[in-house]
């Protein structure tokens, strides 16, 4: 129980006597949580998309992931001994900023990529701003952003490679041949040789449908009316949806099976780690944006037509399969429900996270849509993440006994 | 046929179920104290200056004789609670609300055995007496409160009626770990926390009077339905949930009010009183029995004897709890204290607890998991108030509204980086407390 404020009765000690406070404070229980554990259960929950990759990528993404990882370490070690500060929880969330930037990286690059993006995290991404609880952007994702700059011709192509169906686990993501489509995964074999596809990736795919000098697709899906049109249906170049689920499709190797990250994305709401306000505000500002933004398609005269509105364009279920490409693909789920989590780097409360969520969402399918930026998802994460202080500093809950106005004083 | 029961009430947003432990002593009864050496009675319960002996030291004193009287309006009497020699005039340390204060007290030595908690016959007829006599009869009784910042009891009573509350709440809710003293004493007394909660309604002039329960053992508590119907007393059962017994909480739960975040209770014209209270109101206006025992739990992993005892005041803390290895707790592990040597159990000692240490961890700096903000009672955004503390900006604390902080500790028992989160918006208080008080000064200095 407590006293609201207290007023001029308070207790004093003997007149003369010099008042001794004995304070040591309470409480005397903890939870048992602490940020260590925190980190390493993140870190286990975020492998499981990491085991997706492995599957899908082949032992190349399990060395991406270790060099990754141990050059996270080994960098934020050296930072400390070179500074001589304390690194206090440091080597913990090394561990998981390590495995985040594996799974955001393509499994076939060199090692020296996430060698150089690893640098790149620990130092500027985190020790920089003080390590653990200071820094301003997700530090795997500006690791990432280091190595799309420096190494361009290795990260932002329109293509990227798959492994075969006989060639999982123990192919070689790199001895690979060029294919175009995807749809006929399980039924084509490579050559001997080979172990897997060069095949286009949904995103580009996705992309050309909002190009407006040269579209490619007459439709979306259009089954069975029988019309003849001069292009394909946009279905047509994409994988299947139980497959873009899976994760039978080039992209960031922790990105692409979206069920695994669905699943890791539930325990770390169910541990409280992350509030299931964050992800869904910024699938749905994602699909919202998806759902109204113009796409182009030609006329069955060839002239280009608009539409506004493609979920509802040809029908309910057409527009839903559409949304649903829209957030699988392009590392969407992974942002949403590992990356922009960030305890760090997200805002504090709920409300915060929401605007975060919708701020972030809204970003990634703009840039996806209106620009040419190589990896839409993640760069429009850092860039709510540099909002995160001012909105935590206008986004106020209102405090018991307080007005409704008094929240939005600035501070 | 249905038995009489408790209104259910919902419950607030935030707070969190704390492992209960109370299992050792939930359903023991009160039982006397363990004998005890000597008695430390502090002079100043509450007041500002100590009380005057009016016996001379080293002469015998008989159960509930005047030994001291109140030196001004602040301060109450303090009455012997055995027969027993008085000693000397010392100081020694007692709980007060941010740790313990030294104080003057007096010694009583020789005591006898101690005694049980015994149900007293009536010599009052309280029912027949009007509003201006129970006040007066209230107001002689020399009471004190039962809160962590104890205070007299006729203090209190004016403030409330000054204010013009009309709404008197019982706060019978109990909700940290191991205590269990309000518990025994509503299940084993609470007729008599009834009455006792009635005659304060009827000194006060109120007729809206409540009494909050925990839900959890409204079938401990069937006694009371009947004596509630009968004095005209809501009581309801609310869910228990840390810390649904804060003070403000129970009436942003039971009145759908909050309290003005620099305000207290009475500002909504809500009183506030806990059971303890009631029975040493009913014991004394009723049955004429001075005031000079509490219950106390005194529990914990480490004790073999667990219980809730009757014990007198000023009975020392470590005589109380035997050995003294591992850490001592005066009040519940969540608001509690440390308890430092020769310390004395006075009115605001709920439990007396001997608990594991908790391992002391280096606090790591926080990484703004939004713990502390998702459980606040107040809905404070904690983590903000941190940095407020790290950077001294006590301006943008005052702003984010630290003063609506209720003092449960829940920040700091879920910070994962284990930091003293509850302690540092507590400074903070105090420090926006200060402030502000200097600057009333100036301004009337002016």
């Amino acid at each position: 129980m407590s006293e609201a404020t207290s007023t001029g009765t308070q207790a004093r000690p003997l007149a003369g006597a010099r008042p001794r406070f004995h304070l040591i404070f309470s409480p005397f229980l903890y939870a048992p949580e602490s940020v260590r554990t925190v980190f390493t259960v993140t870190f286990a929950t975020c492998c499981l998309p990491l085991v997706a990759g492995l599957v899908l990528f082949g032992w190349r993404a399990a060395v991406v992931a270790a060099i990754s990882i141990a050059s996270c370490v080994l960098t934020e070690k050296l930072f400390f001994k070179v500074v001589r500060a304390p690194a206090l929880v440091g080597r913990s969330h090394a561990w998981l900023t390590g495995l985040l930037l594996g799974l955001t990286l393509p499994a076939d690059v060199p090692w020296y990529v996430p060698l150089v993006a690893a640098a790149f995290a620990t130092t500027l991404g985190k020790a920089i701003f003080g390590g653990v609880g200071h820094f301003l952007w997700q530090p795997a994702l500006v690791g990432r952003l280091a190595v799309t700059v420096i190494f361009p011709a290795l990260l932002t192509g329109a293509d990227g490679p798959i492994l075969a169906r006989n060639q999982l686990v123990r192919g070689d993501i790199r001895q690979v041949q060029a294919v175009q489509r995807l749809r006929d995964w399980p039924d084509q074999l490579p050559p001997a040789g080979y172990d897997g596809f060069v095949v286009e990736k949904p995103q580009q795919t996705l992309r050309l449908l909002y190009d407006s000098q040269r579209p490619r697709f007459s439709g979306i899906a259009y089954v069975g009316d029988g019309l003849e049109r001069p292009e394909p249906p946009l279905l047509s170049r994409l994988p299947s949806v139980r497959r873009m689920m899976y994760g039978v499709r080039p992209g960031p190797m922790g990105g692409t099976c979206a069920v695994l990250i669905l699943v890791a994305g539930v325990y770390l709401m169910y541990r409280n780690y992350v509030k299931p306000h964050l992800p869904l505000s910024f699938l749905l500002a994602a699909a919202v944006v998806a759902a109204i933004a113009p796409i182009h398609l030609v006329g069955h005269d060839g002239a280009t037509r608009t539409v506004w509105y493609p979920f509802l364009y040809e029908g309910l279920a057409e527009g839903c399969v559409f949304l649903i490409y829209h957030l699988t693909s392009g590392g969407m789920l992974l942002a949403a429900f590992l990356l922009a989590t960030e305890m760090t780097s997200r805002p504090v409360t709920r409300g915060g996270q929401v605007i975060f969520g919708l701020l972030g969402g809204a970003l990634a399918m703009v840039l996806r849509i209106c620009t040419r930026v190589p990896v839409p998802v993640f760069m429009a994460v850092l860039a709510v993440n540099t909002l995160t202080p001012l909105i935590d500093a206008l986004w106020r809950p209102r405090v018991m006994g307080q007005s409704w106005l008094a929240r939005f004083r600035l501070g | 046929m249905r038995r009489a029961s408790f209104r259910r009430h919902g419950s607030f947003r935030g707070g969190i179920d704390l492992p209960e432990e109370t299992h050792r002593t939930l359903h023991a009864p009160i039982r006397p104290a363990p004998p005890l050496e000597c008695l430390r009675i502090s002079l100043v319960p509450g007041g500002r200056s100590p009380a005057e002996l009016i016996v001379s030291p080293g002469s015998r004193v008989s159960a509930g004789q005047c030994i001291a009287r109140a030196s001004d309006e602040t301060g109450v009497d303090i009455f012997a609670p055995c027969s027993a020699r008085l000693g000397e005039t010392t100081t020694c340390p007692a709980a007060d609300r941010d740790g313990f204060v030294e104080q003057a007290v007096v010694e009583l030595t020789e005591l006898p055995e101690s005694q049980q908690i015994r149900t007293l016959t009536p010599v009052f007829d309280w029912r027949a007496a009007t509003r201006e006599e129970l006040l007066a009869r209230l107001l002689q009784g020399q009471l004190v409160t039962f809160t962590r910042r104890v205070q007299p009891l006729a203090q209190w009573v004016r403030r409330a009626m000054d204010r013009r509350c009309s709404t008197l709440l019982c706060n019978g809710m109990e909700h940290e770990p191991y205590v269990t003293s309000t518990h025994s004493l509503l299940k084993y007394h609470g007729p008599e926390i009834a009455r006792g909660l009635a005659i304060l309604a009827g000194a006060m002039g109120i007729d809206d009077v409540s009494l909050a329960v925990d839900a959890r053992y409204q079938d401990d508590y069937q006694d009371i339905v009947a004596p509630t119907q009968t004095y005209g007393i809501e009581g309801y059962s609310l869910p228990s949930k840390y810390p649904i017994s804060a003070e403000n909480v129970l009436i942003m739960v039971l009145t759908g009010r909050e309290v003005p975040v620099n305000g207290s209770p009475m500002d909504l014209s809500v009183a506030v009183v806990d059971p303890a209270t009631c029975f040493a109101v009913y014991r004394w206006v009723a049955c004429d029995q001075r005031c000079t025992h509490r219950v106390v739990t005194v529990s914990g992993p480490r004790i073999d004897d667990p219980g809730n005892y009757w014990v007198p005041f000023g009975a020392d803390c470590h005589e109380l709890l035997g050995n003294g290895e591992q850490p001592l707790i005066h009040g519940g592990p969540m608001v509690g204290k440390r308890i430092v040597d020769r310390s004395v159990v006075n009115a605001s000692t709920d439990a007396l607890l001997a608990i594991d240490a908790p391992i002391p961890h280096v606090p790591t700096p926080c990484i703004r998991c939004g713990w502390c903000t998702d459980h606040c009672p107040a809905r404070l955004n904690v983590a903000a108030l941190n940095d407020a503390f790290e950077l001294g900006d006590v301006a943008y604390a005052d702003r984010a509204g630290a003063m609506a902080c209720v003092e449960c500790g829940l920040c700091s028992y879920v910070c994962p980086a284990r930091l003293a989160l509850s302690q540092r918006v507590r400074r903070l208080k105090r420090n926006l407390f200060f402030l502000r008080h200097r600057a009333a000064m100036d301004k009337g200095g002016k």
